[in-house]
C-alpha cells in the first residue's frame, strides 16, 4: 500500500511535469494547428540554462535558496522565451501559407538543429547537478515502507497549480486572451477586427516557451540530470498528454499529463520498466483511435 | 407514372437536442429533375448528407429503386451509396486540384478500372483488356469535356480553372461516375447569371438525355423555376410545401418562410 | 488566387533597426549557452566562457540581417498554375535527365575517380534513394503522413538477417519474404490509423516506429537486443559468392569470370544491386500511378470526403499505399542488412523515418527526380563536412529547414499528368 502510494505520488509529479509541457503543444496547436516539433528541445534548453545559473549563482556564493531558485527561474524562462520566440520567427512564420507539411519538416530540422546545437555547445554527455533542495519528508509508513515526498516534489506541485491558476485568469479575464482565443477560432477574421494576428501567435510560442522552461527548471532539481537528448522522448509524452486531455484545452493538458505520469510511475512500478515508453506511446495510440478529441476537447467537426 | 427513383419516408435527423430534419417525406424520379428548397438552415445539406450515407439518419427510410433491385440507402456507408450510382456534389468545390482536368474525370470510372485491371494486378502486367477499357474510360471523358467545354483544358491542373470552369468540372466528374441520381449540392452558387442558366440547360440536358434523376439543392429561384419538374420546400426540418413550381412559387407558406409575414415587413 | 508580394525596397533606417533587433535576440540566444558552458570535470561543475564566439555570432547576424533586408521577397505563388512559358520549354530537357541520370549511375564505378569510397557513398545515396521512393507512394502520392517508415526499414533487416541465419536461406529467397513481412506490418499499422489525419496521423505513426525500436531493443531471445544480429551472409551473384577463398566445391565470382580477386569487386556488385533494386522501385512507381490504385491515391491526397462521393473507398486505398510502401522499405532494409553484414537497433531510430521523410518533402511529394535529388542533398552535404564529423547533424538539421523555407513545394514540385487524352486521329 505505501509502495502503491509512493507511486502515486511520483507520478503526480512526473505528471505536472508533463502538463507543463504539453500546455505549450496545446496552446500552438490550437493556435495555429501544427505540431511543434521542437518544443521538446525547448523545455531541453529551458533545463540547460537552470543547470548554468545554478552554477553561476553556486560560483558567485548565492546560497540563500529561495532567492537563487527565484532568480534561476526568472532567467530560465527568460532566455527560453527567447529561444521560443526565436523558433517560431525562424522557422514557422515565413511557412504559414506553405501547403501542410513544409512546417512539420522545418519543425523537425529545428527540433535535430536544436539538439545538436546543445550537444556541440555544451558537450554531448549528461550534466549531473549536485541537489540544490535535498530532503522531504515521510507522510506515511506501513511495514518499513516510507512514503516520501520530497520539497522539491511540492515546489512543482505549488507552482504548477499556481501557473494554471495565472493562466486561466489570462486566458479568460484580459485582451490577450481574448486575442488568443480568436485567432484560435478564426485566424483570417481575427486579423480583420485589428487584432494584431503575428504578436499573438509570437505570445503564444513565448508563453509554451516559459512554461517549458519551469519544467526543465524542476526537472534539473527533481532528477539532477540534464542531457542534449532528453527532450525528444519528453516531448512525444507531452505531446501524448497534450492529446490525452483534448488538444486545444489547456486543463486538458495538464490532465492529461496527470493520466500519462500515473500510468507511466504504476506501469515501471509493477510491469517491466523497459517497456514504459511502449506503454505510453499505446495511451496515444488508443485516445487517438478511440476518443480522438481528447478527455476535455472539443470535438471537430468537418463540415461536408 | 413511372416509379419514384427515390423514395424518402420519415427522415428524420436529429443531433443532441436539436432536431435537423422532422419526419421528411418526398420521392424523386427518374428523368425528373426534383429541387430541395428552404431559407437558410433549413435541413437542406443534411437532406443530402444523409441520403448519401455522410450522416446516419436518426429515423425514416431512404429506398433506391434501381431496375434490378431495391436498396436501403439509410443502412449503407457512404461509398456503397455511390457505387450504387447515388453521386453527390458539394456546396464548396471538391476537385482533385493538383490532378488534370484528364485526370480528374479518369479517376471518377475508378471502379469499373479497378475490376478491369484485376485489381492492379492485370495492369501490372499490361493486361490488353484493361488497356482498352482505359481507351473506353478516356473517351467517355472527353465526350464529358465536350458537354461541358473544356476539351481544350484537359491537361491543365484542375486546380488551375476559373471558378465558373470548376464547377462545370465537377458535373461532368460526377457523370462520369456513372449515376442513377445526382444530388447537386448549390451548383450554381457564386455564378454569374449567364454561366447559371448555362449550367442550368446543361442539367436539363443531362436529365433528358442520360436519364438520370436530378436532386437539387438550389437558392437561385430562376434556375429552380426554369428546370425542376418538382419542388420541395424545407423551413427548420420540416416540409413546408411540394409541388410543381409554379404552384409552390405562389404558396403563401412558402412566400411566409422566405420573407416573413406581410405585417412584420410593413411594421419593420 | 496568386498573390505576388514585392515590398518596395525598405529604406536603410529600417534594415538598421531591424538588423539591431535581429542582433540583440541573437545575443540573448547566445550568451547562456554559447557564451557560457557548463564544464563536468573532476573539480566539479564549473562555467567556461566563450563570448568571443558570441561576438562573432551577433556580428554576423547583424551584418547578414541587414544585407537581406532588400533581397527577401516572399512570393505566394498559385501552386496550380500550369508551368509558365519560359519553364515549359525546359520540359523536353526535363524529360531527358533521368536517362542521363541512369546513365550516370550506370556508369559511376567505372569511372576514373570512382574509388572505394566514392561507390560506398553512392550506395548509400542509393538505398536513401530506395527508401525515397517507397515512402513516396505513401506520403507524396496518398498524402499519408507516416513518420514511422523506419519500422518497416527494420522488419525487412531482421526479417531477413534471422531468416539467413538460422534458416540458412540466401539473399535471393529471402528478399521477397522481407517484403511480404514488412508490406504485411504496413497493413496492420495502417489499420489503426484509418481513421486519423495530418499531424495526428504523423505522431502515431511516429509512436509505431518507436515501439518497433523499443521491441527491437527490449526482446532480446528472438532480435539479440542492443547487441543486434552479426554474421548475416552476403549476397551471392547467381550463387557464386564474391569472396577470395570459396568453401569447397563453390565457384567464387572472380573466378567465373576469370578475373583477380578484389575487395572492390564486392562494393560495386552491392552498389550495381541496389541500383538495380532502386530502379524497380522506380519503375513500380511510374507504371502503377497510371493505374486507377495509383490514380485513387493521388486523389485521396487532394480530397477524401469527394472519393467517398464517387465510391472510392478511404479504407481499401490508404491499407494498400501503407502496405506497397511498406514492402518496398522492406526490400530496402533486406539490402541494408546484407551489406552492413551486421544489423542493430541502433540503426532504426527515429531520425532516420525522419530523413526519409524529408527527402520526400524535400523532393517535391510526388516526385521521383525529386527525391533522387533531395537524398543526393542529404547524404551528401553531411559528407562534405566530414572532417567536422560532430557538425554533421547540426548541419543536416539546418539544411532541412533552410530547404524547406526556400522551396516549400519541394526542389521539383512539377507534376505531369498521368494519362492525356488521345488525339482525335489517332488509331484506337
Amino acid at each position: 500500500m505505501a509502495y502503491f502510494l509512493q507511486q502515486l505520488v511520483n507520478g503526480v509529479t512526473l505528471g505536472m511535469i508533463y502538463g507543463l509541457i504539453a500546455i505549450g503543444y496545446t496552446m500552438v496547436y490550437g493556435i495555429i494547428g501544427m505540431i511543434n516539433f521542437a518544443h521538446g528541445e525547448i523545455y531541453m534548453i529551458g533545463a540547460f540554462i537552470a543547470v548554468i545559473s545554478l552554477t553561476v549563482l553556486g560560483l558567485a556564493g548565492v546560497t540563500y535558496v529561495p532567492l537563487a531558485l527565484l532568480i534561476v527561474l526568472i532567467v530560465a524562462m527568460g532566455f527560453t522565451a527567447v529561444y521560443g520566440w526565436a523558433l517560431e520567427r525562424v522557422a514557422y512564420r515565413p511557412l504559414r501559407t506553405a501547403p501542410r507539411l513544409a512546417p512539420l519538416i522545418s519543425a523537425i530540422g529545428m527540433s535535430v538543429f536544436l539538439q545538436n546545437y546543445v550537444a556541440i555547445a555544451q558537450g554531448a554527455r549528461n550534466k549531473p547537478v549536485p541537489p540544490v533542495i535535498p530532503g522531504g519528508f515521510n507522510v506515511y509508513e506501513h511495514a518499513g515502507f516510507a512514503v516520501q515526498v520530497s520539497y522539491v516534489q511540492i515546489l512543482l506541485w505549488v507552482l504548477t497549480l499556481a501557473l494554471m491558476a495565472a493562466f486561466a485568469y489570462v486566458i479568460t479575464r484580459t485582451a490577450f486572451g481574448r486575442s488568443q482565443r480568436c485567432v484560435q477560432q478564426d485566424r483570417v477574421m481575427a486579423g480583420l477586427v485589428g487584432i494584431d494576428v503575428d504578436r499573438t501567435i509570437a505570445r503564444t510560442f513565448v508563453i509554451g516557451a516559459m512554461l517549458a522552461a519551469v519544467a526543465g527548471v524542476m526537472v534539473t532539481l527533481y532528477y539532477g540530470v540534464v542531457d542534449f537528448f532528453m527532450g525528444f522522448l519528453a516531448g512525444i509524452k507531452a505531446f501524448t498528454a497534450a492529446v490525452l486531455g483534448g488538444i486545444g484545452s489547456v486543463p486538458g493538458a495538464i490532465l492529461g499529463g496527470l493520466i500519462l505520469g500515473l500510468v507511466e510511475s504504476l506501469w515501471s512500478a509493477y510491469f517491466s520498466i523497459e517497456y514504459k515508453d511502449v506503454a505510453a506511446f499505446s495511451i496515444l495510440i488508443l485516445v487517438l483511435i478511440f476518443r480522438p478529441t481528447g478527455l476535455l476537447g472539443r470535438p471537430e467537426v468537418e463540415k461536408v | 407514372m413511372t416509379a419514384a427513383l427515390l423514395d424518402v419516408e420519415r427522415l428524420s435527423m436529429r443531433f443532441g437536442g436539436v432536431t435537423a430534419i422532422d419526419d421528411l417525406s418526398f420521392a424523386a424520379h427518374a428523368c425528373a429533375i426534383t429541387a430541395i428548397i428552404g431559407p437558410n438552415g433549413a435541413g437542406k445539406t443534411t437532406v443530402f448528407n444523409c441520403l448519401t450515407g455522410f450522416y446516419r439518419a436518426s429515423s425514416g427510410r431512404l429506398t433506391l429503386n434501381r431496375t434490378s433491385e431495391r436498396l436501403r440507402l439509410e443502412r449503407m456507408p457512404d461509398v456503397r451509396i455511390a457505387r450504387a450510382g447515388v453521386v453527390r456534389t458539394f456546396q464548396n468545390i471538391r476537385l482533385f486540384p493538383a490532378m488534370s482536368v484528364l485526370e480528374n474525370l479518369i479517376v471518377a470510372q475508378h471502379n469499373e478500372l479497378m475490376r478491369a485491371s484485376l485489381y492492379t494486378f492485370g495492369g501490372l502486367v499490361g493486361l490488353k483488356s484493361y488497356r482498352s477499357a482505359e481507351r473506353r474510360a478516356a473517351e467517355i471523358a472527353r465526350h464529358w469535356l465536350e458537354r461541358v467545354g473544356l476539351v481544350g483544358r484537359a491537361d491543365d491542373p484542375a486546380g488551375s480553372l476559373p471558378y465558373g470552369d470548376q464547377r462545370r468540372l465537377e458535373i461532368a466528374r460526377a457523370m462520369c461516375a456513372r449515376p442513377i441520381l445526382l444530388c447537386l449540392d448549390e451548383p450554381v452558387a457564386g455564378l454569374n447569371p449567364r454561366d447559371s442558366a448555362e449550367l442550368a440547360r446543361l442539367l436539363r440536358e443531362i436529365c433528358d438525355r442520360e436519364r438520370v434523376g436530378i436532386l437539387l439543392i438550389e437558392h437561385d429561384m430562376r434556375v429552380v423555376m426554369d428546370i425542376s419538374d418538382h419542388v420541395v420546400v424545407l423551413d427548420y426540418g420540416r416540409k413546408i410545401a411540394e409541388g410543381a413550381p409554379d404552384a409552390v412559387r405562389n404558396d403563401p407558406a412558402v412566400i411566409k418562410a422566405y420573407l416573413g409575414e406581410v405585417d412584420d415587413a410593413e411594421k419593420a | 488566387m496568386a498573390a505576388i508580394h514585392a515590398p518596395a525596397r525598405t529604406p536603410w533606417g529600417a534594415r538598421f533597426k531591424d538588423a539591431a533587433l535581429a542582433a540583440v535576440v541573437a545575443g540573448a540566444l547566445a550568451i547562456p549557452l554559447i557564451g557560457l558552458h557548463a564544464v563536468d570535470d573532476a573539480k566539479g561543475l564549473r562555467i567556461g566562457t566563450r563570448f568571443d564566439w558570441v561576438a562573432i555570432g551577433i556580428a554576423f547576424v547583424f551584418v547578414g540581417r541587414l544585407l537581406m533586408g532588400g533581397i527577401r521577397q516572399f512570393h505566394l505563388v498559385n501552386p496550380f498554375q500550369p508551368l509558365a512559358h519560359g519553364a515549359a520549354r525546359l520540359r523536353p530537357v526535363a524529360r531527358l535527365l533521368p536517362w542521363v541520370g541512369i546513365g550516370f549511375a550506370i556508369a559511376l564505378p567505372l569511372l576514373p575517380f570512382a574509388n572505394r569510397y566514392v561507390i560506398d557513398v553512392a550506395t548509400t545515396v542509393l538505398i536513401y534513394v530506395m527508401l525515397g521512393w517507397g515512402l513516396n507512394i505513401v506520403v507524396g502520392l496518398a498524402g499519408l503522413l507516416d513518420l514511422g517508415y523506419v519500422a518497416f526499414y527494420a522488419v525487412g533487416a531482421y526479417s531477413y538477417a534471422l531468416l539467413a541465419v538460422n534458416f540458412d536461406l540466401s539473399f535471393w529467397e529471402c528478399l521477397p519474404l522481407a517484403g511480404v513481412f514488412a508490406g504485411f506490418m504496413g497493413v496492420l499499422l495502417g489499420f489503426p490509423v484509418l481513421r486519423l489525419r495530418g499531424d495526428y496521423l504523423a505522431i502515431v505513426t511516429l509512436g509505431f516506429g518507436e515501439i518497433v525500436r523499443i521491441i527491437l531493443i527490449n526482446w532480446q531471445t528472438l532480435t539479440g537486443g542492443p547487441n543486434g544480429i552479426t554474421g548475416i551472409p552476403r549476397p551471392t551473384f547467381f550463387g557464386a559468392p564474391l569472396t577470395a577463398t570459396p568453401d569447397e566445391g563453390v565457384t567464387a565470382f572472380h573466378q567465373l569470370f576469370g578475373l583477380e580477386y578484389a575487395a572492390v569487386q564486392r562494393v560495386m556488385f552491392l552498389y550495381f544491386l541496389i541500383l538495380v533494386l532502386a530502379l524497380v522501385t522506380n519503375l513500380f512507381t511510374l507504371r502503377i500511378r497510371r493505374l486507377p490504385i495509383g490514380r485513387a491515391w493521388e486523389a485521396l491526397r487532394e480530397d477524401e470526403i469527394a472519393c467517398r462521393a464517387l465510391g472510392i473507398s478511404p479504407r481499401n486505398t490508404k491499407l494498400t499505399a501503407f502496405g506497397i510502401g511498406a514492402m518496398f522499405g522492406g526490400f530496402a532494409g533486406a539490402f541494408f542488412a546484407t551489406r552492413q553484414g551486421f544489423i542493430s537497433p541502433e540503426s532504426f531510430t527515429f531520425i532516420e523515418s525522419a530523413t526519409i521523410v524529408a527527402i520526400v518533402v524535400l523532393g517535391g511529394m510526388g516526385s521521383q527526380m525529386g527525391v533522387v535529388l533531395a537524398a543526393a542533398v542529404l547524404v551528401l552535404l553531411p559528407e562534405f563536412g566530414r572532417e567536422f564529423a560532430q557538425y554533421r547533424m547540426l548541419v543536416f538539421g539546418a539544411a532541412m529547414v533552410l530547404l524547406v523555407i526556400w522551396r516549400p513545394q519541394g526542389l521539383l514540385a512539377h507534376r505531369e499528368p498521368t494519362i492525356r487524352l488521345p488525339r482525335s486521329d489517332a488509331p484506337i
